[in-house]
């Protein structure tokens, strides 16, 4: 049977909080009076009534604790019972409606709902002579009923309290299932061919969602996904902060010219080598990849490749291509270096040290494998001598590669470095990475003191707003339970075979991740790995979400509308009359995706 | 101010020939030359990432890049060039500097027939409509050689 410890408990904290309150009421009063009386009397006695008043709820509160325990205690005269609620994939099933039901009666005597963890608790007032059912109800899943006994009832009855242990419940494809698979498809499929922004596309879904859930669901309960509240729940704030803040760095970082001061150097160091200066030009992209996005990198390396390609007279095709290849790759170093990996790492809980300790050596085994290749196809186009470079155009080159700002450079430089130390060090004190970031950032505004409303500006909402969207949309399949049969599809294809699970999420991914958006796909595999990753034996060291993370970045230089850097590298190369067309990239871009792809899965293979 | 030859450039090696043509029509007509390079940033609309870099300006100096290898090559045949970097529309541009400029003639490449990011009915259908608004003279070229030619006085 249950004590009262929690009415005493809660007693004495308000009896204690009151005394306090009067404790200070009284030094407060003492401080007051102490200085000159006459002057501040009226502010004193304001004071004092302040104090009275405090006093006074605080006797309330205590009155009022008190008398709830005391209805508590008399409610904990009744039964409990609790238990866990799992899915199929012994996933915990939370917001479950659960009710006690005497038999041949629908008015429940006592019901409640299952908690995050799927823990629930019910308390009945009495123990009924033969049966008592249990009925679990939750959109989605089958409405299931459990029929307590004799057996049942008698411990019940003699303990106070029943355990039913872990129960599971059986999943229902309803039509809201369908409703929110065709949703998620149909975001998907408008970003894949770019029928509507992807923002534009991922609120859209939300909308629909919701319209479904209030609307629709209205006519036919059937159609309900979920609820706005429990939509919300799906957002993972962490990812929006930590990208929040790294927009504001960055925003600080590129304005310094340091990428196309870099890129120019690489052009000097060469010497008129062209393999090197591919060579020199995709690690530098790499390196910038894994620190900051691959995205901006490649805004600002395209234009000055582009450059130094006409200027040495050579197809700059063969450097902008290569460099994107690597900026794909290189992102995958670190928990910054992609959207994906700060949807991974955010959801797993893998910090910034764990993505640099088990990804950076494969990652660098990727690369100089795509080097190779790339050195091999563009061969023809790297033995040829370019035309060398007038004065005049150097000099503009060099112009247009300076340094903008020296003095930014270091102090931002200085505080990216501060964030890289808070991203490693701050894991030993369980801090997460959007932390460091967002303090950085306004390190950043404190000490550069630039336009805030600008570096407000730089924020890109719409992509955030994008991250939102599609967390809710993600979320609304694993509510309907479309993830967990695929879960259950993949572990029945993978059994408890890790290699085979490390082979097929590094390779399905990264061949699905060639024509679809990354992060939709990266944001949708994710509980399916956590899934699996308590299922395969091994698979606890999270090998198969730095699989995930291979694969979703290494897939998007299969094809031109692989990944965001791609499209954007070919939008600033349609400026001029060298565009990446989708046969160019794909002949050289396929090739290095699996060629990655296996030297990725190797060093998987090999490190775990 | 005497009049001009405005040549529409991208910049590239699959530009060079017809920045030839509009150097050795510039040269045989013994007018002026002004290379015209636009930026368009619309194809960052589509993308979910952030963009925060201020790429207009990124595009402006690689524009400006491009136009100075044309420069070289034109002032290398002797002839008077000039050179201007536009951001926006291209319908819109060519109207504005052809209110700017004294052009006489506009030289222009064909769209890519692969990567081209206009199409050749958007270029005809241009070139009527503005060679009709302005009365200048209209060549379309392609690898250096004359693919159209639209002259609103003579027809």
């Amino acid at each position: 049977m249950k004590t009262k410890p929690t009415f005493i408990e809660t007693l004495l904290l308000n009896k204690k909080a009151k005394t306090d309150l009067v404790q200070k009421a009284k030094i407060a009063g003492r401080t007051f009076f102490n200085k000159n009386a006459s002057l501040h009397r009226k502010i004193a006695k304001i004071g004092l009534a302040f104090f009275l008043c405090a006093a006074i709820f605080s006797l309330a509160g205590t009155l009022a604790a008190f008398i709830q325990p005391a209805q508590a205690s008399m409610q904990r005269e009744g039964f409990f019972i609790s238990g866990g609620l799992v899915d199929a994939q012994n996933q915990p099933v939370s917001e479950a409606q659960i009710t006690a039901l005497l038999p041949g009666n629908d008015q429940p005597i006592a019901e409640t709902e299952s908690q995050e963890d799927g823990s629930w608790t019910i308390e009945v007032p009495r123990v009924p002579e033969e049966e008592l059912l249990v009925r679990f109800r939750r959109p989605h899943f089958k409405s299931q009923t459990f029929i307590m006994r004799q057996n049942e009832l008698n411990t019940l009855r003699q303990e106070g309290i029943y355990r039913f242990g872990s129960y599971t419940l059986e999943r229902r494809i309803s039509a809201g299932f369908w409703i929110a698979t065709l949703i998620f498809l149909g975001v998907l499929l408008a970003i894949a061919f770019e029928a509507l922004h992807s923002t534009t596309a991922a609120l859209t879904g939300f909308s629909l969602l919701f319209l479904f859930s209030y609307v629709a669901s209205a006519f036919d309960p059937d159609l309900f996904i979920f609820s706005f509240e429990r939509g919300l729940g799906y957002i993972n704030w962490e990812v929006i902060f930590l990208v929040m803040g790294m927009m504001i760095i960055v925003a600080v970082i590129e304005g310094t010219g340091i990428f196309q001061w870099m890129a120019f150097q690489a052009y000097r160091l060469s010497r008129g080598r062209n393999w090197l200066l591919v060579l020199i030009l995709m690690l530098i992209t790499a390196a910038a990849s894994a620190l900051l996005d691959n995205f901006t990198t490649m805004l600002l390396m395209t234009p000055i490749s582009l450059q130094i390609g006409l200027a040495l007279g050579l197809n700059p095709l063969a450097f902008i291509i290569p460099e994107v290849l690597a900026s794909n790759v290189g992102g995958i170093t670190t928990l910054v270096g992609t959207p994906t990996n700060i949807l991974i790492g955010a959801y797993a809980g893998i910090g910034f040290n764990d993505f640099l300790i088990h990804q950076t050596v494969g990652v660098l085994i990727a690369l100089a494998a795509m080097g190779a290749y790339v050195l091999f196809h563009y061969r023809k186009e790297f033995a040829q001598q370019g035309g060398g470079i007038s004065p005049t155009l150097y000099q503009k080159l060099e112009q247009n590669a300076k340094l903008e700002d020296p003095n930014t450079l270091w102090k931002s430089g200085l505080v990216f470095v501060i964030v890289l130390a808070g991203f490693i060090l701050g894991e030993q004190v369980h801090m997460v990475p959007a932390v460091p970031a967002i303090a950085g950032a306004t390190l950043l505004l404190i000490w550069l003191k630039p336009d805030v409303h600008s570096m407000i500006k730089a924020v890109d909402w719409t992509t955030l707003v994008f991250f939102m969207a599609l967390f809710i949309v993600v979320g609304a399949i694993q509510e309907v339970g479309l993830l967990s049969f695929v879960a259950a599809g993949m572990s029945g294809l993978i059994g408890e075979n890790l290699p085979l699970g490390i082979f097929m999420i590094v390779f399905g991914v990264g061949t699905v991740s060639t024509a679809i958006a990354n992060i939709p796909l990266t944001a949708s595999m994710l509980p399916i790995i956590k899934f699996l990753s308590g299922t395969i034996p091994g698979a606890g060291s999270n090998v198969l979400y730095y699989a995930l993370s291979m694969g979703a970045a290494m897939g998007g230089n299969g094809l031109l509308i692989g990944g965001e850097a791609n499209l954007v590298t070919a939008g600033i190369t349609q400026q001029t009359s060298t565009p990446i067309s989708f046969k160019e990239f794909l002949k050289v871009g396929l090739p290095v995706t699996y060629i990655t792809l296996t030297a990725g899965f190797l060093w998987l293979l090999i490190h775990f | 101010m005497e009049t001009t030859i405005l040549c529409l450039t991208r910049g590239g090696r699959d530009s060079y020939p017809n920045q030839d043509r509009a150097i050795a029509l510039a040269k045989e007509r013994a007018t002026g030359l002004l290379f015209l390079y636009v930026s368009n940033v619309q194809f960052l609309g589509l993308t979910a990432s952030p963009v925060l870099v201020d790429i207009e300006t990124e595009l402006d100096e690689m524009g400006d890049f491009m136009l100075a290898m044309a420069k070289e090559r034109a002032e290398k045949a002797g002839v008077q060039v000039m050179t201007t970097v536009r951001r926006g529309v291209f319908r819109r541009v060519i109207k504005d500097i052809l209110k700017e400029y004294p052009i006489q003639t506009v030289v222009m490449g064909r769209p890519g027939l692969e990567t081209g990011i206009t199409t050749t009915e958007y270029i005809n259908e241009l070139v009527q409509e503005i060679g009709q608004e302005s009365g200048v003279e209209f060549i379309v070229v392609h690898q250096g050689e004359i693919v159209n030619h639209f002259n609103h006085e003579e027809s």
